[in-house]
């Protein structure tokens, strides 16, 4: 129980760069998939904001949907030639048009092919001039070719400047996103110092991106390392960095450094904001210290902060980990005060908590609660309950409540899994435990070999109590 | 009772993975029953779990236990009925540990 819920974790945010080409083969590169957000609050929507800025590719991708059907250079040329053709009179055409047509062959082409044929359509399209996109589409395949080295990408720029357009911040956001996108972040890293040698260093939020990405699988050392480097090209961390970096300490559970971090922000004349300070409270809530996490609610409101949803509802998941319910519920009535409506994570949190004091009935009674008041139970909101009311040797109410969440097609997770089996057989219930087995596979809950080492592992313990006469 | 602490322990071993899900070959008997050559522990506990579901095997006033028919009879030890409780470690005897 007192592992962060993923309902806790706000929802995904996708990253639309780089539209998603069309989906016309299934070896085609990859969009940059959607970075689920693990921060409680709302920042990545502040991360990931540059999404629509003047040099990305703007493709109108219905037209050229699926006109490309295979990969070869050959027929690409012949198709182009044919649209040429055919598309004589109407010479009019957008460079949108082009960018498309070369977005979906990008797609299934690698990119020697694809400039090759956008060389070709400059020949044929007489009114074509491609523009600072047609480059990016180039870029960012040439980022993602799984075995090619940076070369192809170099390639890709030195094509670019050699037609007048100097790469500019957007130029250094398609690249980085889409090397990050292919994992390979060592050499985004090393292309955004030599960019910026090249007086086109990237942007707050290209550095905040790169910066998140390499907390998340680098050591702390490497990333400070980094923000020394690029203090050089006068790029300096700001609130999100720090909010970021905040972030990562507070993960890895290093609240002296999440501190110290927090007066290196006060030095650098940063007033830390609501994200700042749900971060630092999420780190302690994760910790289980409740009188520091509502040591950090009060320094808000002498700061004269607004506690956000997300605040009150880390502040009631900590209280109730910790133990501290009914100042968790003391914290119900604040914020529905505040003009914050309690959703389902709030009530998840509270019950959960309850479920640990032992009042799984109480849990039960706020559950009616919440969808009284219309707002719905999500599938760890049953969880937590099911897992509960097992401990707590309610059986009867857990398969009532089990037959509810099969019904809606809910997956079990893996601790109320294990929980309502062992309950079904401490009392016996061998073949109702099969069931929720079957229905744990069914449902794709967890993988077969986890349902099935659970349910393994309690039968055995259940023949061995048996023998020693302590069950039924 | 640590549930989860537990669970963790097992799917993160993964020799004990492995003796769940790696092929075997099986003896005669078991060959006959699965119709296969090669299957592992899950896969044979999940075909005879299956079996007996769609023969509706379990008997029917004490849905733990399950009476066995011949086919059934002839993979676990002979048994007329067997406890639902018992069938992974029936099962088990079948895929013995393979000597390092």
């Amino acid at each position: 129980m007192g592992r962060l819920s993923p309902s806790f974790r706000s929802a995904i945010f996708s990253n639309e760069l780089i539209r998603k080409p069309p989906a016309v083969s299934p070896e085609s590169p990859k969009p940059p998939s959607p970075k689920p957000s693990h921060f409680p609050n709302k920042k990545s929507s502040k991360t990931f904001r540059k999404t629509k800025d003047a040099g990305t590719p703007q493709t109108s991708t219905s037209s050229a949907a699926t006109i490309f059907n295979s990969p070869d250079l050959s027929s690409a040329k012949k198709l182009i030639t044919s649209f040429a053709a055919t598309n004589a009179s109407a010479a009019q055409l957008d460079t949108r048009y082009h960018n498309s047509l070369l977005q979906s062959y990008s797609a299934i082409s690698d990119v020697r092919d694809t400039t090759s044929l956008l060389h070709h359509m400059i020949k044929t399209f007489p009114s074509f001039s491609p523009n600072r996109s047609t480059y990016h589409i180039l870029l960012s395949q040439a980022c993602k070719q799984q075995d090619a080295n940076v070369s192809s990408v170099y390639h890709a720029l030195n094509l670019m400047v050699q037609n007048g357009i100097q790469p500019n911040q957007a130029t250094v956001d398609v690249v980085v996103r889409s090397i990050c996108s292919a994992g390979r972040l060592d050499e985004a890293v090393e292309l955004v110092k030599e960019l910026s040698l090249k007086k086109s260093p990237p942007d707050q939020f290209t550095y905040n991106f790169l910066i998140k990405n390499l907390c998340k699988s680098r050591s702390l050392s490497t990333v400070y390392g980094f923000v020394d480097e690029m203090r050089n090209f006068d790029i300096k961390p700001d609130l999100v960095t720090y909010t970021i970096l905040i972030d990562n300490v507070c993960n890895s559970k290093n609240l002296r450094e999440a501190t110290r971090l927090i007066g290196v922000l006060n030095d650098c004349g940063f007033k830390p904001d609501c994200y700042v300070y749900n971060t630092i409270m999420k780190g302690y809530c994760s910790l289980s210290k409740g009188s520091e996490a509502i040591g950090v609610y009060n320094k808000m409101k002498e700061e004269g902060v607004e506690p956000d949803l997300v605040t009150y509802n880390t502040l009631i998941f900590g209280l109730s980990k910790s133990g501290r319910v009914s100042e968790a519920k003391k914290f119900l009535q604040i914020m529905a005060t505040m003009g914050h409506f309690p959703d389902a994570v709030t009530y998840t949190s509270l019950m959960n908590g309850m479920c640990r004091e032992k009042d799984a009935l109480g849990a039960l009674a706020l559950l009616e609660e919440m969808e009284v008041r219309g707002c719905l139970p999500n599938s760890c909101t049953y969880n937590t309950l099911l897992h509960g009311l097992c401990k707590l040797r309610l059986l009867e109410k857990g398969i009532q409540l089990y037959g509810v969440m099969k019904e809606a097609d809910m997956k079990l997770e893996t601790a109320s899994y294990a929980t309502f089996v062992r309950a079904l057989c401490r009392e016996g219930r061998v073949a109702e435990a099969y069931g929720v087995f079957d229905y744990a596979v069914e449902s794709k809950s967890l993988t077969d070999v986890a349902a099935y080492s659970t349910l393994e592992s309690t039968l055995k313990w259940l023949k061995k109590a048996r023998e020693q006469g302590l069950a039924v | 009772m640590l549930p989860q602490r537990m669970k963790k322990a097992f799917t993160d071993n993964p020799r004990k993975v492995a003796n769940l899900i790696d092929l075997v070959n099986l003896p005669s008997t078991l060959r006959t029953f699965v119709g296969q050559s090669q299957i592992s522990r899950l896969g044979c506990f999940m075909h005879v779990w299956s079996y007996i579901k769609t023969n509706n095997l379990q008997d029917p006033n004490n849905k733990n236990v399950v009476n066995c028919d011949e086919k059934l009879k002839s993979i676990l030890l002979g048994k007329p009925q067997v406890e639902l409780v018992e069938l992974p470690a029936l099962i088990k005897l079948h895929f013995p540990k393979e000597p390092k």
